[in-house]
């Protein structure tokens, strides 16, 4: 009998908790990919996770009242299959995940601390005695199964060495910047844009310099840290820095690290309102790109055609990119075809043909401001002229390829705001001379302003299209009127009750001078 | 944090000393506040081998002293970069594997400057300097590059080929084809070898045979071409890439033989020491009217343009003084001393030179990350073999 309470205590002091650590695996995850914001990855918890939890803490009580009046050698049975179950979960779930949890540093001391607190507390349950050996027992079993609450203790408990660490990394990161005065460090920021500016920017400088940027959105401080730790080589002479915010000082920190000789400022606009309330907080945010640019005795760059943008500057201080003719770069002659968009640059007296595949005025608008940057930095007429025409579209984002018939298909299928519907539809009337359709079943998931939306659709493919197909009967009705209010035809106005179906008319219909907007939510298998 | 050049030379060539000069020079000349520097010698017997000794003509001299002061390396691709592996790496004295940023290969000659070394660069996915693995063969194989001249218009002197063995077997229609398409004088040649090694002038034909019979011990393919006899040679050295490049002024070798003979070309002047190319009689710039210098040049700029060629290489002129015709007659795309006299001559040091060279490299890397060589998602993860796999994607 001895041995088997020595076991039963042994199986519950020692092993559960090790069920814990690997049961936590799940939970650190999720913390990692929520960027450790214990706000984030609450949400994730109460949404996903709590309902999941139910069975769990069903067997913990069950276990709690088995150990209180099961046979020991039950108990012990029970704990071992507990344990056997917990971990194999813990493992396939990794498996399975698609992405999974990173070990890195940060998460070995979460790691860490969790292991040292579960030892903490079986220590604490094996020396102490009755009562209190009973409630520790409870406590430790709260521990090893409501693995959010130690998720989050852990996080806590190492918030300190966390942010020591970080500062760290800051220090060595300016060390590295420090050591490459000759390095050139270009910050791009704004409410829309960035991202997509930083890649056709980088693409563009690449013709004439060793470019590193940070990758995907990287656009915290801490991600740029590690983009200049990791991927800055020595034969790097740029270095590209998104900068993003949320808060007031966010880009001043990021300046603060990076010193950026150049900025180029995409846009002001009402984005993340939650944090900065007013747009002049954006705008002020934003700007503090072009503040440690000018103290550096630079150049900063500004979309012109960023209404609420413009109305805050005195344009004289920056360098202006837009479709306005007095701005020093200026994009205009817009025309859409067969390989993509075609427009002229005009700057320093001097008019330049661009050709890029990439669709829609915000991409034209990025370009521009690339290519303001790139000729700044002496990157040669012929050589912008090969980058821009050889960027690559994002998939199913007003991606142009052939389709039916020798035709042209937009594909916009990922596309889910009203905005960039309309967006979309101005892209259609671009391409001059050519037969224009519009495959939709329009927009959804807006709630209220679903219908108006859709009405809205209706009335500008009315203006612009030759040709309305619509998908879905009852979907699509608000479409349909919204096109009939503007006295389109109505045998140009087709309704299908399915993609195929859509397609069979398209194609009866379709040739080589046809080009056919595919907007919206269209399933993954009929797209190539 | 300095970018770290890897030199490579030596190796299984007949050139292999010469590529130890030429190297030894370019890696004196580089600018070590911007660059590291890690010399990988490849020894006659194709082990690769590092160490400080490397840097020393000197210790050169005596191969088996110098072989216990170097330590054997592997180079491996390892997360995205390439590192230099200690081959020999004890418990106690493990050493960390080097990150090489750029490779300056600076070899000559055949299993190596024919573009094997570039094919082995761009395996390892390492940046390079020089041409890239088709130009390097092309300028490595003497009727080849001049058939892609030809094809691009340029001035060549005609040829032919043969194997070595046939001359043996079917020497008559071979000897008729001879006379009859090149005449007297000639010049044989073993096809694919640089730095005049097996070249025989031929004035009468009692002489081809033994003429013949060198070229066949270096190669397996002759070249016959006419021998120009009034004859200038003029070399021009290009810098650049099939996008912008330049070309250096002309120099003009002096010849003391007929043809420059290796000894000419590297061991002339060995008492002081073998200085390689930059030490022989030359005179730079060539002694040329201006509109021939410019024609050369502009020609040397086409030349380079056709191949596809990159970094410095030197082309060899042959001017028939009688005609005042000019014809490329090889190129060199690995030359010795890597030209940089001619480079200094027209106004760039050896250290800038250098520098471009590696900005090269770096250049075209970076266009061939912009080109897709493969794709990222992997076609074989959503199917299923054998005998359940009649749901699965067809391939």
């Amino acid at each position: 009998m001895k041995i088997w309470l020595f076991l039963l205590e042994f199986s519950l002091v020692v092993l559960l908790p090790i069920s814990g650590l690997f049961a936590l695996t799940r939970q650190f995850q999720m913390l990692q990919q929520n960027s450790y914001f214990p706000s984030r990855y609450g949400g994730w918890v109460k949404t996903a996770f709590l309902p999941a939890m139910a069975g769990q803490i069903v067997l913990a009580v069950l276990l709690f009242f088995l150990v209180l009046k099961a046979p020991v050698a039950l108990s012990v049975m029970l704990c071992a299959f507990l344990l056997g179950f917990r971990i194999a979960r813990a493992v396939s779930t990794q498996k399975k995940s698609i992405k999974k949890l990173v070990f890195t540093a940060r998460i070995k001391r979460l790691y860490a601390t969790a292991a040292v607190w579960y030892l903490l507390l079986a220590l604490a349950v094996h020396f102490s005695k009755g009562t209190l050996s009973s409630f520790l027992f409870l406590f430790l079993m709260i521990f090893v199964f409501v693995t959010p609450l130690t998720a989050l203790f852990c996080r806590t408990v190492n918030a300190p060495l966390e942010t020591a660490v970080s500062h760290w990394y800051v220090r060595d990161a300016k060390r590295i910047l420090r050591e490459r005065p000759d390095l050139i460090v270009i910050g791009v920021t704004g409410s829309y844009g960035k991202t997509s500016t930083k890649f056709i920017l980088s693409r563009l400088l690449s013709e004439k310099y060793n470019v590193v940027a940070t990758p995907q959105s990287f656009n915290t401080p801490m991600g740029v840290v590690r983009t200049i730790r990791q991927d800055l080589q020595p034969q790097t002479q740029i270095f590209i820095c998104e900068m993003g915010a949320k808060n007031r000082g966010d880009i001043k920190e990021i300046c603060d690290i990076v010193h950026p000789r150049y900025g180029v400022i995409t846009s002001v606009g009402p984005q993340h309102l939650e944090t900065f309330r007013t747009v002049d907080n954006v705008f002020a945010t934003k700007f503090e790109l072009a503040d440690a640019v000018l103290q550096n005795g630079g150049e900063v760059f500004v979309n012109g055609d960023s209404a609420e943008l413009m109305r805050r500057i005195d344009p004289s201080r920056y360098k202006v990119y837009g479709t306005n003719p007095t701005f020093p770069f200026c994009a205009n002659g817009l025309t859409c075809g067969r390989n993509g968009s075609a427009f002229t640059l005009s700057f320093d007296g001097r008019e330049l043909a661009i050709s890029c595949p990439l669709l829609g005025m915000h991409s034209v608008l990025n370009l521009t401001g690339a290519a303001a940057v790139a000729l700044t930095l002496g990157v040669s007429d012929r050589d912008l002229c090969f980058a821009s025409a050889s960027l690559r579209p994002t998939e199913h984002r007003l991606e142009l390829k052939p389709w039916l018939n020798g035709s042209l298909m937009i594909d916009d299928a990922y596309n889910a705001n009203p905005e960039g519907c309309m967006e979309a539809v101005r892209v259609l009337s671009h391409f001059e001379n050519m037969q224009k359709v519009i495959i939709t079943p329009g927009l959804v998931e807006l709630g209220d302003k679903e219908e108006e939306y859709n009405t809205k659709l209706g009335i500008a493919a009315a203006e612009i299209c030759d040709i309305i197909i619509l998908v879905g009967k009852n979907r699509s009705k608000p479409i349909y009127d919204g096109a009939i209010s503007q006295g389109f035809a109505r045998d140009r106005l087709h309704v299908a009750a399915g993609f195929q179906e859509a397609a069979a008319i398209y194609a009866a219909l379709a040739d080589a001078n046809t080009v056919a907007l595919l907007e919206n939510d269209l399933p993954d298998n009929y797209l190539y | 944090m300095k970018t770290n050049i890897a030199f490579f030379f030596g190796c299984r060539s007949v050139e292999h000393e010469v590529s130890i000069i030429s190297a030894v020079q370019a890696m004196r000349a580089v600018d070590r506040t911007k660059y590291d520097v890690t010399p990988l010698y490849v020894t006659k017997s194709g082990e690769m081998v590092t160490g400080e000794a490397l840097f020393e003509i000197e210790n050169y001299r005596d191969l088996p002293a110098l072989f216990k002061t170097v330590e054997p390396v592997a180079l491996v691709r390892e997360e995205g970069a390439v590192y230099m592996k200690y081959q020999k790496s004890g418990v106690f004295s493990k050493k960390k594997p080097i990150r090489i940023d750029v490779a300056f290969p600076v070899v000559h000659g055949t299993n190596c400057e024919d573009g094997t070394v570039a094919g082995y660069l761009e395996y390892l996915g390492l940046p390079y300097v020089g041409c890239d693995v088709l130009s390097a063969s092309v300028g490595m194989n003497k009727a080849v590059f001049k058939d892609v001249l030809k094809s691009a218009g340029l001035p060549v002197l005609p040829c032919i080929t043969f194997r070595a063995r046939d001359y043996l077997t079917e020497k008559e229609p071979i000897l008729s084809k001879i006379t009859e398409q090149i005449g007297l004088p000639l010049i044989v040649k073993p096809v694919n070898l640089g730095s005049s090694v097996g070249i025989t002038k031929v004035e009468n034909a009692a002489e081809l045979e033994a003429a013949v019979s060198l070229a066949a011990s270096f190669a397996d393919t002759i070249l016959v071409e006419p021998a120009v006899t009034a004859l200038r040679e003029i070399n021009c050295s290009v810098l650049g890439d099939a996008d912008d490049c330049e070309a250096s002024v002309p120099e003009e070798p002096f010849m003391h033989d007929a043809i420059l003979s290796y000894e000419d070309k590297y061991l002339s002047g060995q008492k002081g020491g073998s200085k390689g190319m930059a030490s022989l009689g030359r005179k730079i710039p060539a002694d040329l009217p201006p509109e021939k210098t410019e024609e050369i040049r502009a020609l040397s700029c086409k030349i380079f343009k056709a191949m596809g060629a990159s970094g410095v290489v030197r082309i060899d002129f042959l001017l028939d003084t009688d005609t005042d015709t000019v014809y490329a007659n090889e190129i060199n795309t690995i030359p010795g001393s890597l030209a940089f006299y001619l480079w200094e001559a027209s106004g760039v040091p050896y250290r800038e030179l250098i520098d471009r060279l590696v900005q090269l490299a770096f250049k075209r890397q970076r266009g061939r990350d912009n080109l897709t060589f493969t794709i990222d998602t992997n076609i074989l993860s959503g199917v299923s073999f054998g005998a359940k796999g009649a749901k699965g994607a067809k391939l």
